[in-house]
């Protein structure tokens, strides 16, 4: 079989230049902004993901982890009592007003105090061993690289959280927040901190389970008490999704994004299905010869289809290295950008779509290729 | 069908054309560009429909070969009427039985002399080496053996005409039309091409219908028509004929 459709688009290759860069850019555009959203949203649900809690315990109608009230600290026993909890710790979080070396302005921070011993689950997956032993020491804040200008401190210097003294001991990384600035302490410094005098209890309690497959019945199984006042509880992976979602839709960050993602579908398409039309049409007076000699329509139709698929395929190629380029620099640039598989995979999804979306635009202009036009 | 006496050979037209008409309509415009027009082409010759330009030669020839629907009378090729097939017969009809050469070339860029010809024959149901084999085979026919593995833009005007020539034969095809095939080309070339579509018609015993202005090709011609205002004018014979000839003219 003569291979017409790849034969043409290595032998006319400037022609289908302008389809390949739309593809390959609107693939691009989709695969980074994507990675920034995740990224970006990801961070909500940083305290969840970071962390190696099983169930979370919090006021009840929470909606992000950024926006709990205080519970009873009693409910810990209660949690405590059942069988398959192996730990539970209380989680503060408080908001505070940041005041630097330098003049920068009020600087909003979410204060997070956690269990620094070494088997706490809070930030355990985000914070070295090393700087969550130092957050021991009395009014020790570790705060995240990304933001030591914007909060213009650096490590060993004093800074002041609602008016009460803190210093910074430690600089981690992939701690950023949206909306504000994470600081991290102990939870006796955050009581310190929390000016609010009714708050008396932990914003939230975490508890490691013996089978964390469990996490969802347990979570059920806690919830309904009314005893030790009101709270409520989630398996952690409900209440990142909800984190995430609260950030996603109830901000209406997500709409944008999704607006934007459509926006570069269509103009990725526009410009991909009108380079394959003017391919096409260049063509013309060929695919009419070939259909005068009795090659079907349907086998032209698929010439064409072939050259979509082709476009989209290399765009795609040229996506994926610019993308893992984009990728890594700001990764440097400490950039929150993630990226997982099924995101590739609607990326890839979507680029071929694009591409088929073109492809069956291209094809309509086949019509013209009737072989009587030829006789004129 | 037409009958053979006991002392002629079978002859049966390759082509019929029964009292065609064919109109255009453009707004409130009707123009007949034929009317009543009769006609019958044998195999192994070639006849050349020679006329001025607008004297709708290329219109009766798209007609002839099915890529236009009439509007009164009917077309019967090899035997079957055109204007009862559908558009898929129609082309499955074009695909077994009928080449084409064209004013243009129509060559795809891309693709080498050989992949040129070796196209159609992929949609033909035949295997590799039966398609690759003919595409030879009728390239050394067009005298381009030695230029095969050239693309359109390295041959020259008259070498291209030969590609799609070979193009069309390799289907080895009843029927070949070619609708003024030498008036991109030079004499030299026009003459070679015309005595390619000549001997194409004699050996494999194609019935080729030719239809050109360039009255140096009626010369080449077995048979001339000379068409004028959508009607036939004269109908002749330029070497003797074989056989008798059965075909009315109009």
């Amino acid at each position: 079989m003569v291979a017409l459709a790849r034969k043409t688009l290595i032998y006319e290759w400037r022609r289908f230049l302008p389809a390949m860069l739309a593809v390959g850019f609107a693939g691009l555009l989709q695969l980074l902004q994507l990675a920034l959203v995740l990224g970006i949203f990801g961070s909500t649900s940083l305290y969840i993901t970071g962390s190696s809690a099983d169930v979370w315990v919090g006021y009840p109608g929470t909606q992000s982890v950024g926006s709990g009230r205080t519970i009873d600290a009693d409910v810990e026993s209660r949690v405590l009592m059942d069988p398959a909890v192996l730990r539970v710790e209380p989680y503060i979080w408080v908001d505070g007003d940041w005041r630097g070396k330098t003049e920068t302005g009020g600087i909003s921070v979410f204060v997070s105090g956690i269990d620094p011993s070494p088997e706490g689950l809070m930030f355990s997956k985000a914070l070295p061993p090393s700087l969550r032993a130092r957050l021991a020491e009395p009014d020790a804040v570790v705060v995240d690289r990304s933001v030591l200008t914007q909060l213009g401190v650096d490590i060993g210097q004093t800074a002041t959280i609602n008016g009460h003294q803190v210093r910074v001991v430690g600089i981690s990384s992939g701690l950023r927040a949206l909306g504000g600035v994470n600081v991290l302490c102990s939870l006796d410094t955050a009581r310190g901190l929390d000016d609010v005098p009714a708050d008396n209890g932990p914003t939230y309690l975490v508890a490691k389970l013996r089978d964390p497959r469990q996490a969802d019945a347990v979570a059920k199984r806690l919830r309904g008490s009314t005893a030790f006042g009101p709270y409520t509880t989630w398996s952690a992976r409900d209440f990142a999704r909800r984190s995430v979602r609260y950030w996603l839709f109830d901000t209406g960050a997500g709409a944008g994004v999704l607006f934007l993602a459509g926006i570069v579908f269509l103009v990725g398409a526009v410009i991909t299905s009108q380079t394959l039309i003017a391919a096409v049409n260049g063509s013309v007076r060929e695919y009419a010869t070939l259909n005068a000699l009795g090659v079907g329509v349907a086998a032209l139709r698929r010439v064409v289809l072939e050259q979509a698929f082709w476009v989209g395929a290399l765009g795609l190629l040229g996506a994926g290295v610019l993308g893992i380029v984009l990728m890594v620099l700001a990764r440097s640039q400490d950039v929150p950008v993630v990226l997982t598989l099924p995101a590739v995979l609607v990326c890839i999804i979507l680029v071929m779509g694009l591409a088929a979306v073109s492809g069956l635009a291209a094809m309509r202009s086949l019509h013209r290729a009737d072989p009587a036009t030829l006789l004129r | 069908m037409l009958a053979a006496s006991a002392t002629e050979p079978l002859r049966v037209p390759a082509l019929v054309a029964e009292n065609v008409s064919k109109a255009f309509v453009s707004g409130q415009q009707r123009t007949q560009v034929l009317d009543g027009l009769s006609l019958s082409l044998d195999a192994a010759e070639l006849t050349l429909i020679s006329g001025p330009s607008g004297c709708e030669k290329s219109t009766l020839l798209a007609i002839l070969s099915g890529l236009q629907k009439v509007d009164g009378g009917r077309v019967m090729a090899l035997g079957s009427e055109l204007g009862q097939l559908d558009v898929r017969a129609l082309e499955r009809f074009r695909l077994q039985h009928t080449g084409f050469v064209f004013q243009g070339f129509n060559l795809f860029p891309a693709l080498s002399a050989f992949e040129q010809v070796e196209l159609p024959l992929n949609h033909m149901g035949l295997s590799r080496n039966e398609a690759r084999a003919r595409a030879q085979s009728s390239l050394e026919e067009v005298g381009l053996a030695h230029r095969m593995r050239l693309r359109p833009s390295e041959l020259s005007g008259g070498e291209k005409q030969r590609v799609a020539i070979a193009r069309a034969l390799a289907k080895k095809p009843e029927l070949l039309f070619a609708d003024e095939p030498t008036s991109a080309l030079d004499a030299a070339n026009g003459q070679m091409i015309i005595d390619i579509l000549h001997r194409i018609a004699r050996t494999h015993g194609t019935t080729v219908l030719c239809v050109s202005h360039d009255p140096r090709l009626v010369v080449h011609a077995d048979r001339v028509l000379a068409m004028e205002d959508g009607r036939i004018l004269s109908d002749w014979r330029t070497q003797a004929p074989v056989f008798d000839s059965k075909e009315s003219s109009s």
